[in-house]
């Protein structure tokens, strides 16, 4: 996929577990995403408000802010209710990502197929990819 | 294999307690017997230890798994390391049911990293792995042996940390891995990788005379419920032959024994008896050799095929010829019992398991709808048992489910002398079985055999020693 630098989406995700943003760093570089990380929730908020990204990916468990409130948060606010969210975690919380308001709940491990289709699902505002294992 | 194992293992004694609903997404073993122990296969995702002495058959077990999973999606990645070389490893994979040579390379990806394990340490196996998720992005990653890699770390604290590392990226990415190792159960408790494995599987292997016998057995399994136990198994061309323990049944709700007398087939025996034995009872048949204890089980088989019964006779001292040619001495064409639905059946307890004679014995029994059964004997059974214990809960269980099941058994055994006093196997019968009859032989000049009924369960019986005649129209009680 060829990519003009400029017109890189950027995502923005909320992961502490380092061998899992190797992993999202590699699979988003190689689609053609721009990658940002933050640690916790209140940090991802700022950061939104500042300057949205195309997507949102957010664990549950993250310090300050946690996965769920952020996305309610962030959905819920007009100034970033364009930001879809995906909620990417270790629990089985797909109905409570919905309930919050994601585009998208995807359950780690992560698999890079089922990765890229969420975001890219996301980005073109498609009904929400469930993945609710 | 086309029957169903329920009956088998109704009663699934697990680890822990069950969870109402199992949702966990399952990843097949490629075996089925395996996958039923496991509670339905090894949950996906997870990272999983398959342990066992050197030739105990653990990367046969792998090898069927990664075939039986290959697909277009996803392939799977077999890395070797230091304890067998590539090549060695695939030569005899090819001799396997189950392999597919049109899936290597694409679905089944092999892959020999010991060259640089042993060039750049154990540390190098992690961008290794990384480097495999980011190019092949495997469904199944097998590690063959990673024991090897684990012994390659010069300490304790640099084990711990290539294990934390390796883990964490395996978590990270979906992938089910295995770690195949010759790992003894000592090193459960010393191994890091122990500590972080949702599941473990031994292999092991013991000899017995001249055969050995193997054993299949889940240590843990996060998560899930499991079949407790050691499962004997086979190695055959087709892969891993397991048998699952067999386990008691559970009564069924609303359980009651039966309550129709059937014939012995035996004349005056059924009126020692009260009419006959109950259905679904079982019979311990105790005597000397001579005694007329296979007699006796032929001919309560037969009378159940002439009554359109099928009936099941498991014999581990004479072959079928043999005892057809018995058959014919009792005047009866063995074709035509056996296509009334007698089913013969030798098996050489010198060279099966227990667990492959009553899993076989069982699979008969279901296949054919078996009413009555004989086992000729119960001595030679014994033989084929290491454990007295596991061959008393196997018949144990075997009574239960004959009993559930209305299979009418009779179980003959051999006595040394004309009592069953002193006889630790028939003690535990005795009790487990609702009738006891003991068969005699005395007489210098004349043979004269006798029978005695010693027990029956719910029923009046004949207290007095008959005399009976074995003749060519079978054993008779006489008077």
């Amino acid at each position: 996929m060829e990519h003009d630098d400029d017109a890189r989406a950027v995502i923005l995700i909320v992961e502490r577990d380092r061998s899992v943003r190797e992993l999202q760093l590699f699979f988003l570089n190689k689609a053609g995403f721009v990658v940002e990380f933050v640690d916790d929730g209140q940090c991802a908020l700022d950061r939104v408000r500042v300057d949205a990204p195309a997507v949102l990916i957010t664990e549950i468990l993250i310090p300050k802010i946690d996965g769920l409130t952020l996305c309610r948060l962030v959905r819920n606010d007009p100034a970033t209710d364009q930001v879809p969210v995906i909620v990417f975690s270790i629990l089985a919380a797909a109905a409570r990502a919905t309930e919050a308001g994601a585009a998208a709940f995807l359950r780690k491990p992560l698999v890079e197929s089922t990765f890229l289709a969420a975001i890219n699902g996301a980005m073109m505002n498609t009904n929400a990819v469930v993945d609710a294992r | 294999m086309t029957t169903s194992l329920t009956p088998l293992i109704s009663d699934r004694r697990v680890h822990g307690r069950e969870p109402a609903v199992d949702t966990t997404e399952r990843l097949t073993s490629g075996n089925r017997e395996a996958d039923y122990i496991l509670g339905g296969g090894f949950p996906a995702n997870s990272i999983n230890i398959i342990m066992g002495h050197p030739g105990s058959g653990k990367t046969i077990f792998a090898e069927q798994l990664i075939f039986e999973n290959a697909a277009e999606d996803r392939p799977i990645l077999y890395l070797t390391t230091l304890s067998e070389p590539l090549a060695k490893v695939v030569r005899y994979l090819q001799g396997f049911q189950f392999f597919d040579e049109t899936k290597l390379g694409t679905q089944v990806v092999f892959e020999d990293v010991g060259g640089e394990l042993a060039k750049s340490g154990p540390d190098a196996l992690i961008p290794l792995l990384r480097e495999a998720i980011t190019t092949l992005s495997p469904k199944v990653i097998v590690i063959d042996s990673f024991k090897a890699v684990h012994d390659l770390a010069p300490s304790a604290a640099d084990r711990r940390r290539m294990v934390y590392e390796m883990t964490a990226l395996l978590t990270a990415y979906g992938t089910t891995a295995f770690l195949l190792g010759e790992y003894t159960e000592d090193d459960i408790l010393l191994y890091p990788e122990f500590a972080v494995a949702d599941g473990i599987v031994e292999m092991s292997r013991r000899r017995l005379g001249n055969r050995d016998e193997r054993y299949f057995r889940v240590y843990k399994l996060r998560g899930s419920a499991y079949l407790e136990g050691a499962h004997a198994f086979r190695i055959t061309r087709a892969g891993l032959d397991i048998y699952p323990r067999l386990v008691s049944p559970q009564l069924p709700e609303g359980y009651e024994p039966a309550t129709e007398r059937i014939s012995t087939g035996v004349k005056g025996l059924d009126g020692m008896l009260d009419g006959g034995v109950w259905r679904g009872s079982t019979t311990l048949l105790a005597g000397p050799s001579g005694a007329g204890k296979t007699t006796i089980g032929l001919q309560f088989a037969l009378e159940g095929a002439r009554q359109g019964e099928p009936s099941l006779y498991m014999n581990f001292q004479e072959n079928p010829s043999q005892l057809m040619r018995t058959i014919r001495n009792l005047g009866v064409d063995p074709d035509v019992a056996q296509a009334q639905g007698l089913d013969l059946v030798y098996a050489s307890p010198v060279e099966l398991q227990i667990d492959s004679i009553i899993v076989d014995m069982f699979r008969r029994i279901q296949q054919r709808r078996v009413r009555r059964l004989v086992i000729d004997a119960l001595g030679d059974l014994a033989s084929a048992a290491t454990d007295p214990q596991r061959l008393h809960d196997y018949l144990y269980a075997l009574v239960q489910h004959f009993a559930v099941s209305g299979i009418t058994s009779i179980l003959n055994f051999e006595t040394t002398g004309n009592t069953i006093a002193g006889h630790g196997m028939q003690n535990a019968m005795s009790y487990l079985s609702d009738n006891v009859l003991l068969l005699t032989v005395d007489g210098e000049e004349r043979t004269r055999r006798s029978l005695r009924v010693l027990k029956t369960r719910g029923s009046a019986h004949d207290t007095r020693v008959r005399e009976v005649e074995i003749s060519s129209a079978g054993l008779a009680v006489l008077g």
